[in-house]
């Protein structure tokens, strides 16, 4: 029995079904249960939570969890399903430490917030960046310049009147 | 006496944060009381750039991620576009890339021993580690024309087939670096300063490595076996004889040594692949292939389309990079250019870990402690 099939058996309330990806587990689950499932997973010996990935369907939104279990030896793919108006879904890193980053990047490029999370700011991106570049609908057209302030924060403008050097 | 708490900014350009990267720090007098990492200085939209390209095109953009073992990126990514489509690569050619890749790993492991010991104030082994990596460089140009950013690898195989003379060249190379790796153990590992300034210092145990998805050599120096190359098999590792570097003492110095130990271990599996390497095609033909013009050699340009679809699905794989794990979330809508590409790169995950590692000690050690993470900032912001 791989770690989806497991998963609907002690939790069934909470997946909306499993499957395979490629050759990995794959279960899909309401956006509600994420952190008691993820707990659980962790029970499961699925200890290194491998990568959060956010996708944008233009319809929907998906985050996609990868977790991999160091003693078993196995992988378990977790999928949930955000409405494509306000999507948010509960932050794991009182799970695990790693997803603190990998959360924040996926809130600064695809825009999901992640409730919860101690500090979802942007990281890649400076703060006051508009849109999330990940988005089907991005507005690439836009150009927009960064430039450093008086204490070391970063200033986003569209106009570029703002930056020290080019006027 | 009474102090009082300042910030500190270190970097974003420093010669020791290898890039640009900046460390906002709260200081009591020398201790660090806070670390914030602020990154994106070198953030280039690679993931946005993935899907307005078409699936092949995207492979030069991964040699531009880290930068100085571009070779495990190419293979990451065509690794999971072969997966998605199903393609069978001919065994030559899984052998030539792993020889490509432990040649890099061994290139990225010099970088780092030579980044290391200049950040700590010791400027022989980067001339060292230069001097042997130039050596190696000249091999990859042997290859495929190029000494950082190859581009050598296709979907389905490589782009080349081994040049004449390469086999000859690189056993010179190994021969060389047999006695180099002993010369750098005899000059660093016994250094008295060398030893105070990485023992006992950036400590993280186990389960928080594992908690903060810290992976690769900077994970096995805190005594977990977890080499990906060994727990998901993948190419012709199964085949191949060697062993995951591991060491248990969880702080700077182990990281240090696994690296080391695994120039010696690429050495090794560099000895098997020259001496079985068999001969076939170095790219795929089975299943989007033209048959070949009687009298032309076998290239990626002959056989591998270069509009390639293939069928919807998504798929996560990854490998072990010379970094740790490194993985391309890749979903197909069927259509030429792939939906969403995901890179899961080894260096913003073992980054993650560095404000628990550097807290409570001084401005030196966070550097020392950072240069063992081995981290390249093209790979962090991407």
């Amino acid at each position: 029995m791989n770690g989806a099939e497991e998963l609907k058996q002690s939790l069934p309330s909470s997946v909306i079904s499993t499957g395979m990806q490629i050759n990995k587990p794959l279960a899909v689950i309401k956006k509600e249960d994420i952190l008691p499932v993820a707990s659980k997973v962790k029970e499961m010996d699925f200890d290194q939570l491998s990568v959060i990935t956010g996708i944008d369907y233009q319809d929907r939104f998906e985050v996609i969890y990868n977790f991999f279990s160091y003693r078993k030896k196995e992988n378990l793919v977790l999928k949930v399903i955000l409405d494509h108006d306000s999507p948010a879904v509960d932050s794991l890193t009182s799970l695990w430490k790693g997803a603190d980053w990998l959360e924040r990047e996926t809130y600064d490029l695809v825009g999901i917030k992640f409730t919860g999370h101690p500090n979802l700011t942007r990281i890649l991106l400076p703060e006051g960046w508009q849109g999330h570049p990940l988005r089907k609908d991005y507005d690439m057209d836009t150009e927009q310049f960064v430039t450093i302030g008086e204490d070391g924060e970063d200033i986003v403008s569209t106009d570029g009147s703002k930056l020290l050097r080019r006027k | 006496m009474e102090t009082d708490e300042f910030i500190l900014n270190m970097g974003p350009v420093h010669p020791s944060t290898h890039g640009v990267l900046r460390f906002k720090l709260r200081m009591d007098g020398e201790i660090i009381k806070d670390c914030q990492v602020v990154l994106g200085y070198l953030h280039r939209g690679t993931e946005k750039l993935a899907e307005m390209k078409t699936y092949l095109q995207f492979i030069p953009y991964t040699d531009r991620l880290d930068y100085i073992s571009a070779m495990p990126n190419n293979y990451a990514y065509v690794k999971a576009v072969e997966e998605l489509a199903g393609t069978e690569v001919p065994l030559r050619a899984e052998y030539i890339r792993v020889l490509a890749m432990e040649l890099n790993r061994i290139v990225n492991h010099l970088v780092f021993m030579g980044s290391l010991l200049l950040d700590l104030g010791a400027s022989t082994m980067i001339m060292y580690g230069f001097r042997e990596r130039e050596k190696a460089l000249q091999l990859f140009e042997m290859l495929c024309g190029a000494r950082m950013t190859f581009s050598y690898f296709r979907i389905g195989g490589v782009r080349e087939d081994l040049p004449e003379g390469f086999i000859p060249k690189l056993n010179e190379f190994m021969n060389d670096m047999e006695k180099r790796i002993t010369d750098y153990e005899d000059l660093i590992n016994g250094n008295e300063i060398f030893l105070m300034r990485m023992k006992n210092i950036g400590v993280i145990s186990a389960e928080e490595a594992i908690n903060y998805g810290m992976t690769g050599p900077s994970l096995r120096g805190s005594g977990v076996n977890y080499d990906i190359r060994k727990m998901e098999p993948y190419s012709i590792y199964p085949d191949l004889d060697f062993k995951a570097c591991v060491y248990p003492e969880c702080d700077s110095y182990a990281r240090y040594m696994v690296r080391v130990d695994e120039m010696r271990e690429s050495l090794h599996i560099l000895r098997q692949i020259v001496d079985t390497i068999p001969e076939s095609n170095v790219i795929a033909t089975q299943k989007y292939g033209v048959a070949p013009m009687t009298g032309m050699p076998y290239t990626a340009q002959t056989y591998f389309p270069r509009i390639f679809t293939p069928p919807a699905g998504e798929v996560y794989s990854r490998i072990e990079a010379p970094k740790g794990e490194l993985g391309f979330y890749v979903v197909s809508d069927g259509t030429t250019k792939p939906y969403r590409v995901k890179i899961r790169s080894p260096s913003f995950c073992n980054l993650t870990a560095i404000p628990k590692m550097v807290v409570g000690l001084k401005i030196p050690d966070l550097i020392a402690a950072f240069g063992t993470i081995d981290v390249v900032l093209g790979d962090v912001d991407r």
